[in-house]
């Protein structure tokens, strides 16, 4: 588990649409000057946690975001949709600032692995954009929970740390990531609701990188192709491995 | 339809319609057929080969398409815009419709498996619900030609819940899956036995449908013709005889009666226009789904028929059932990071659990009466939106983790018989009616303790099955109450208009004919006497093509009953 904090955000910056005209430093600074809460603003909502903290002790007690969200009003694709040629009519709502925090998370959930791209080389952002501002109930509910989880996160990396998340070292990230990556019941209490909201995140991350088709390769899937005649089953390496399971599981 | 002089109008254009006109217009009938939904060729719209990864919200189900984006079922689901339904106090109902031509055939699971004379004689052997007016061997040379017709892949078992088919019949079936082999395995160590899955799927081509290329999901609909579905094999070949008209976005309101009270036109809505048009009928066979048919008889009142047309016994929407639904699932250690190859297969079980249980109950040592199967989900699936889990971390770590529980997942869903009660039944709501002003149908529904014993007894031998396998289920089971899937959920709902010996507890006769109506036929699932665990879209085809032949012999007569029809 050591990814190259660097190459990430590299990656992100650069193999992106969303980000493909700013240099890594301009992003930087573009970032450094907006406050977490004008991340949510910028979508209709508002943090309102920091404005209220003048004491950094409170730190720990643990804070949340208030989010008020407008609702997404679009259309989804109705019950006839083209499936041959697939489109999500509903327009994407996350900032550029947002989909940068998202990339960067993404990368360090999944990291760029020897030949195996990252996440945000694979365009996962798009599809967590795609998600959290589609207009069906489901996705309503994630879009709530996951745009307070990047507030919450870009909330306590200021609070830890007086920088906004993209902007701190690897080591600075994953302190914060080791705290709010797993969801059971050791994480304390303060990390609990964060750790909640950072699973829906995860799962969706995960899924949009082996839904790719360089993450389906990675996975290991190898359907999805016509075979002509019967169908072949199992191969001799799988079948013997087969045979040791049932022997070992006293099934023999 | 001036230019079209047709015997039969046909209400419906899925398993039931289809065959029945595949089978008259074959015998020389010409027949013209009404579809709700709108026209459908899967040749040009089945999705196939294309990848989650493309499709919206990793291909996840939406409210807009309830079994993920690429299912085949077009304007429909659990929803149908502007086409309500209604449940009474304290009942759950899910009613799956498809607003297309081929109806749900388009997108069934393709399980073909025969009820047995067991299944056929229940009340018989315990007193409930409802024997059915034949014998299985009445039924077996017609459960054989539709399975020549429509193309069924598996074995002769010998197995006492699986009926043989003729030989030469069955397409040979895919080998089984190692997850498949797994859970036999330990089924065998349980004394229960494994067979292979009928489907009606192709192995090898037949007329112009190719053979299964073992890929892309079934549920999507299948452009070769592999996968059964009505749009690429009877309606094709029924249209082919020059002897079938099909009028698409027709929405019945009414099967009418003249002053006599004798059934003679059928009125239908044309979606497009929004305008009623009335059609002659000499005869009509309703196919339009158990539910949908007893709506249509239901709102069809007349001075002659007050309680709704072909309801003298007051049965019509009576005696509804759906195949009872549980799952149960779990991690297998043993599977982890097993040898990757390519688990399509047919895109669904390749070996299922069959009931095995019929000698316990003959002796009185189960607590429910009626049996089920179990379907088992597992394999190297394509990945979708739930690919992750609930695993936990991040990094390269955490992907190894999905790479090494991909394929190691065992699910048993049980399908069980379920009882005809007086709680479960349908009506129509006379303070609701749809966007074309029909009134909507209102359903109740109850479980009763035959259909949770059932359950319970499912749930503890999937759990068994699965720590057979080494799975160590991470919470206690749920009980049957929490367990049971909803009314309809399995889309298996029969029985709305039953057939029987007499007028006086039944609604058509053993070959669908009802009995206050002679011209007025019923071929879908709602002539269901009972409710086999086995799914029913096999027998509704079986029994439309021989009650279909029966009524094509009737018209060929010209004398006899068709005479009297028509006097």
């Amino acid at each position: 588990m050591k990814p190259t904090n660097k190459k990430i955000n590299q990656s992100a910056y650069q193999s992106t649409p969303y980000q493909s005209q700013l240099t890594r430093r301009e992003s930087l600074k573009w970032l450094g000057v907006l406050s977490a809460s004008a991340l949510v603003t910028s979508v209709g909502g508002c943090s309102d946690f920091l404005n209220s903290q003048n004491d950094a002790s409170n730190v720990v007690k643990g804070h949340w975001p208030n989010l008020k969200l407008s609702p997404i009003t679009a259309h989804g694709y109705g019950k006839d949709p083209n499936m041959v040629t697939p489109s999500s009519p509903w327009p994407k709502t996350l900032t550029a600032d947002q989909l940068t925090l998202v990339a960067t998370l993404a990368d360090i959930l999944v990291p760029r692995d020897g030949d195996v791209p990252s996440a945000s080389d694979v365009n996962v952002p798009d599809v967590i954009d795609e998600w959290v501002s589609a207009p069906y109930e489901k996705q309503q509910r994630d879009r709530l929970t996951i745009l307070s989880a990047l507030t919450w996160i870009d909330d306590e990396s200021r609070l830890r740390f007086s920088t906004p998340f993209v902007a701190l070292s690897t080591k600075q990230q994953f302190e914060i990531m080791d705290d709010i990556a797993y969801q059971n019941s050791d994480v304390p209490e303060p990390f609990q609701k964060i750790s909640r909201a950072f699973s829906v995140f995860r799962k969706l991350v995960v899924a949009a990188f082996f839904c790719s088709p360089e993450g389906t390769k990675d996975l290991g899937y190898i359907g999805n192709v016509p075979i002509m005649g019967a169908y072949p089953g199992p191969t001799a390496e799988a079948k013997i491995h087969l045979q040791k399971i049932i022997a070992d599981l006293g099934l023999a | 339809m001036k230019n079209f002089n047709y015997d039969v109008i046909v209400v419906g254009s899925g398993a039931g319609g289809a065959m029945a006109a595949y089978t008259l217009t074959k015998a020389g009938h010409k027949v013209l057929m009404l579809e709700a939904g709108r026209d459908y060729d899967p040749k040009t719209e089945t999705p196939m080969f294309q990848t989650n990864g493309q499709a919206p919200l990793m291909g996840s189900s939406t409210v807009d398409k309830d079994f993920g984006f690429y299912d085949a079922t077009v304007d429909g689901g659990w929803t149908v815009p502007n086409e309500p339904y209604t449940t009474g106090e304290n009942s759950e109902f899910l009613w799956w419709r498809a607003r297309m031509l081929g109806g749900r055939t388009n997108h069934w699971g393709r399980f073909s498996l025969r009820f047995s004379e067991h299944d056929f004689k229940g009340k018989t052997r315990d007193g409930l619900g409802a024997d059915w007016p034949f014998d299985y061997p009445d039924l077996a040379p017609w459960y054989d030609k539709t399975e020549t017709l429509v193309g069924v892949c598996g074995t002769n078992t010998g197995l006492d819940d699986m009926p043989d088919s003729a030989e030469g019949v069955l397409h040979t079936p895919p080998t089984p899956r190692v997850p498949e082999l797994l859970v036999a395995a330990a089924a065998k160590k349980l004394g229960i036995a494994t067979a292979p899955m009928h489907r009606a799927i192709l192995t090898r081509p037949i007329d112009d449908r190719q053979a299964c290329f073992w890929a892309t999901k079934c549920g999507k609909g299948c452009s070769i013709g592999a996968a059964f579905q009505t749009t690429t094999s009877l309606l094709p070949m029924a249209k082919a005889t020059g002897n079938l008209k099909i009028i698409t976005d027709a929405m019945v309101r009414s099967v009418d009666v003249d002053n006599s009270g004798k059934v003679n036109a059928v009125t239908y809505v044309d979606k497009k226009t929004g305008n009623d048009i009335t059609l002659d009928a000499k005869v009509i066979i309703l196919a339009a789904s158990a539910c949908e048919t007893a709506r249509l008889l239901l709102n069809s009142k007349s001075k002659h028929h007050p309680a709704g047309l072909a309801n003298s016994s007051g049965q019509v929407g009576r005696n509804i059932t759906d195949s009872t639904g549980a799952n149960l699932s779990a991690h297998i250690p043993a599977l982890e990071g097993r040898p990757i190859y390519n688990e399509d297969g047919h895109t669904s079980n390749h070996l299922f659990v069959p009931w095995w249980g019929h000698k316990q109950q003959a002796k009185g040592e189960l607590d429910f009466p009626r049996g089920y199967h179990f379907e088992i989900s597992s394999g190297f699936h394509e990945p979708g939106a739930s690919v992750a889990g609930n695993l936990q971390g991040y990094g390269k770590q955490l992907k190894d983790e999905v790479k090494k529980h991909f394929g190691a997942r065992i699910a048993f869903s049980l399908r069980g018989e379920m009882l005809p009660n007086k709680d479960c039944y349908m009506e129509i709501d006379d303070q609701v009616t749809d966007k074309w002003g029909i009134p909507v149908a209102k359903f109740h529904w109850k479980w009763s303790k035959h259909e949770l014993n059932q359950v319970t007894h499912g749930l503890k031998t999937a759990k068994a099955l699965l720590e057979t396998m080494g799975a160590t289920l991470d919470k206690p089971l749920p009980s049957a109450e929490q367990a049971i899937l909803k009314g309809g959920q399995i889309i298996h709902e029969v029985g709305t208009t039953r057939m029987g010996d007499s007028a006086k507890d039944s609604v058509t006769n053993q070959y669908g004919q009802t009995w206050d109506c002679p011209n007025v036929f019923i071929m879908d699932a709602g002539v269901f006497a009972s409710n086999p665990h086995k799914n029913c879209t096999l027998t509704i085809m079986t029994l439309a093509m021989r009650n279909a032949t029966w009524l094509g012999e009737q018209l060929d007569a010209s004398t006899g009953p068709i005479a009297a029809w028509e006097s």
